[in-house]
């Protein structure tokens, strides 16, 4: 497949798969690490949604389906399957570490490893997953906190998983 | 475990093409790993699920994360090439009761929970 188009579908792919793991994990929920609610009051201040800035705060604090994507993706480069499943491994070590009690890493690497396993066959490399990993979580991180804090909100509303409910 | 390294190196043959068991006894290895790890966790007198509210629980149970560790750590002798006996279903077994094992005795004492059980590191404030 062209590297390119492969790249924008892995992108989405990996876009849908962090961003529904992680809201029904309840990221948006509450802060489960101390850094994620002083940045969820922080995107809030600026005109952003709490739930949303909540996730962001999550994603950026500990190890959740986002690093769990990124690290299935690397670990099935290197090793096939079997590293997709170490890095749902490390990524659980990640979380307890952080003092986390989250559940989406683990589950979404996996879910990750799946998806990769699948779209192999029609062409896709697990290169162009760690490229659109990387694509994804700019669109969180990078581009409009504030805006992107929106959204999340409204997706965390649909999974009724607000932070004020 | 050389040729693992040469083979991903130069050849840019992905992990799969170490192994030298076929894959249907790889498949079979991680489910009886999964299985024997969620057995022995439950002989062990660990809970099936977590504590309520279940996804925001530090506890421990059979379910999660025992088979998590077990076919992690399968995984690494899985790459490196080292199955032991009968395509790796020892190995298998081994690791299972060995991982459930951890998660019972040692798992408090290797990551311990943090000192507000309820909230994580979050502190009202």
């Amino acid at each position: 497949m062209n590297e390119v188009i492969g790249i924008i579908i892995a992108a989405v792919l990996c876009w849908l798969n962090f961003v529904i793991v992680d809201t029904y994990f309840g990221l948006p929920e509450q802060p489960g690490v101390r850094g994620a609610r002083i940045v969820g009051s922080d995107v809030e201040k600026r005109g952003g949604d709490i739930a949303g800035g909540f996730f962001q705060g999550n994603v950026l604090c500990s190890p959740d389906a986002s690093a769990g994507t990124l690290i299935a993706s690397i670990g099935f480069m290197l090793l096939g399957i079997p590293g997709g499943i170490l890095a749902a491994f490390l990524v659980f070590i990640g979380n307890r570490l952080c003092a986390d009690p989250g559940y989406a890493g683990t589950i979404g690497s996996l879910t990750a490893t799946v998806i990769i396993f699948l779209t192999s066959f029609i062409g896709l490399k697990p290169e162009m997953f760690i490229v659109g990993m990387v694509i994804a979580i700019l669109t969180i991180q990078g581009l409009d906190q504030v805006r992107a804090s929106v959204v999340l909100g409204k997706i965390a509303k649909k999974f009724n998983r607000h932070a004020r409910e | 475990m050389f040729d693992f390294m040469f083979g991903t190196i130069f050849y840019g043959s992905y992990g799969l093409n170490n192994i030298s068991i076929s894959s249907l006894d790889i498949l079979l290895a991680y489910i009886v790993t999964m299985i024997v790890s969620i057995l022995v966790a439950l002989i062990l007198r660990l809970p099936l699920l977590p504590n309520k509210p279940y996804r925001y629980s530090f506890d421990v149970s059979a379910l999660y994360p025992t088979p998590i560790i077990a076919i992690g750590i399968l995984s690494i002798f899985l790459v490196l090439n080292y199955t032991f006996m009968y395509n790796g279903l020892i190995l298998a077994i081994v690791i299972g009761v060995l991982s459930a094992l951890f998660v019972k005795y040692l798992f408090d004492f290797v990551f311990p929970k943090p000192l507000n059980e309820d909230k994580g590191e979050d502190i009202d404030e």
